[in-house]
């Protein structure tokens, strides 16, 4: 395979890193990178943070000034959806019936939040865009009362930054423990009192049967389970993301490639890792031994730091204060394959070493 | 001379750069990587630009005046 000309279709942090390392690398044939929203390669991690809080606007998200794209001869191709990826022959198609031909092909099309199966009233939101987390930010203010849909890391991190701003915030989760896959049900459990302390209205096991509407089709209250009506006047729904994987289909050949989100590996660190994996596939240079798993996340005055995956079941062991604390879980072998920090960098930092230091022992 | 700048959003910690050209970077208390000089002479401020997996270091040549 004589790689000349190379689509990226998605233009998210693993997208942008396969261009950039495709460059770095020496490749000088052709790189255009396929956006659906019609903005450069952004930060989304600040969306829910930093961008909702009003500290940063959206010029400084994007992750490269606007000429390094130009000046490294990328290509970029925005507000454009891919339809049709046909790997064999060579050619993908966008909605607006341009054409492209490529030698390879990387999707990259990232993940989208799970959707509720009924029509949302107006101010019932979901977080995963820039025009999202610009809708949303448009109505979070002082005193408002904002229902988050689900336990998860942007819904917790949505709270954090709406109660910042003076919104009272509750937050629903239909399982016993909030964040259980992401941090394992020990550190979820902390958590939940850490938003607590903060003045959340936290409800575990509490699912949602409903969205009930008001006047002018606007969101009015959130119907439990159980019954109870909460009165709201604006709602997140939170509740998980799936691998946008339309594009992989059988007809996949040899010069296609994956990175990021799509893959279902998921966030923000992987995806910068695998972009570059991508592009050191695509030029058949040796990829780099997989880092440890990691994710972070900014809420209530916590930086957290997941390394490894927590695993249901693990012994888990807690040491610290309110405002610095590790949960490690423990396998059966004695060793600690997972643990949540928070406010510990330096033991994040030395956990993932030890891990990274393991696979390359096995792999050795 | 070459003019190093740091992209602390993108930066997760890894500590490649640190590795590489500890003159130029080091790992802060913060977990994340800082600057010890702005400028400097050591090409391997390149490999270490190179070598960090989320992009967050940006090198630009400057010629002396």
């Amino acid at each position: 395979m004589n790689v000349r000309t190379v689509a990226i279709v998605g233009a998210g942090l693993a997208g942008a890193r396969t261009a950039e390392t495709l460059r770095a690398e020496g490749f000088d044939g052709d790189v255009v990178l396929v956006g659906e929203e019609p903005i450069a390669p952004y930060e989304r991690p600040a969306l829910s943070k930093e961008y909702l809080a009003g500290t940063r606007d959206e010029q400084s998200l994007l992750l490269r000034p606007p000429s390094f794209w130009d000046e490294r001869g990328i290509e970029l191709l925005l507000g454009e959806r891919v339809l049709r990826i046909d790997a064999p022959a060579g050619v993908l198609q966008t909605e607006r019936g341009l054409e492209r031909p490529f030698d390879a092909v990387v999707v990259a099309t990232g993940a989208r939040p799970r959707r509720l199966p009924q029509r949302l009233p107006r101010g019932v939101h979901e977080l995963r865009t820039l025009a999202d987390a610009r809708a949303l930010r448009a109505e979070l203010a002082p005193g408002i009362r904002l229902v988050v849909v689900g336990g998860g890391l942007v819904g917790a991190e949505v709270a954090s930054t709406a109660s910042g701003l003076g919104a009272r915030v509750m937050l629903i989760e239909a399982a016993s423990a909030p964040l259980v896959r992401a941090l394992g049900r020990d550190a979820g459990l902390l958590l939940a009192e850490r938003w607590r302390s903060h003045g959340i209205d936290v409800r575990l096991g509490a699912p949602l049967d409903s969205l009930r509407e008001g006047e002018e089709g606007r969101i009015d209250a959130v119907v439990l389970a159980d019954g109870s009506v909460v009165p709201a006047d604006v709602v997140l729904i939170g509740i998980g993301v799936e691998p946008a994987r339309e594009l992989l289909d059988d007809r996949a050949g040899t010069n296609l490639f994956t990175a990021g989100d799509v893959t279902g590996a998921g966030h923000w660190t992987a995806a910068a890792l695998d972009g570059a994996a991508a592009a050191r596939r695509i030029l058949r240079l040796p990829v780099p031994a997989a880092q440890p798993a990691y994710v972070w996340s900014d809420q209530f005055g916590l930086r957290l730091q997941v390394v490894g995956r927590p695993a249901d079941g693990a012994a888990a062991e807690v040491e610290g204060s309110d405002d610095s604390f590790a949960v490690r879980y423990r396998g059966r072998d004695g060793v600690v394959h997972a643990a949540v920090f928070a406010n510990r960098p330096a033991d994040a930092a030395e956990l993932r070493r030890s891990l990274l230091d393991d696979r390359l022992a096995l792999a050795a | 001379m070459y003019k190093i700048v740091i992209d602390r959003s993108l930066c997760s910690g890894f500590g490649s750069c640190a590795e590489l050209a500890p003159e130029v970077f080091e790992v802060d208390p913060g977990g994340l990587v800082s600057l010890r000089v702005g400028t400097s002479d050591d090409a391997s401020v390149l490999e270490a630009a190179a070598a960090c997996p989320m992009g967050a270091i940006q090198v630009v040549e400057e010629r002396a005046a």
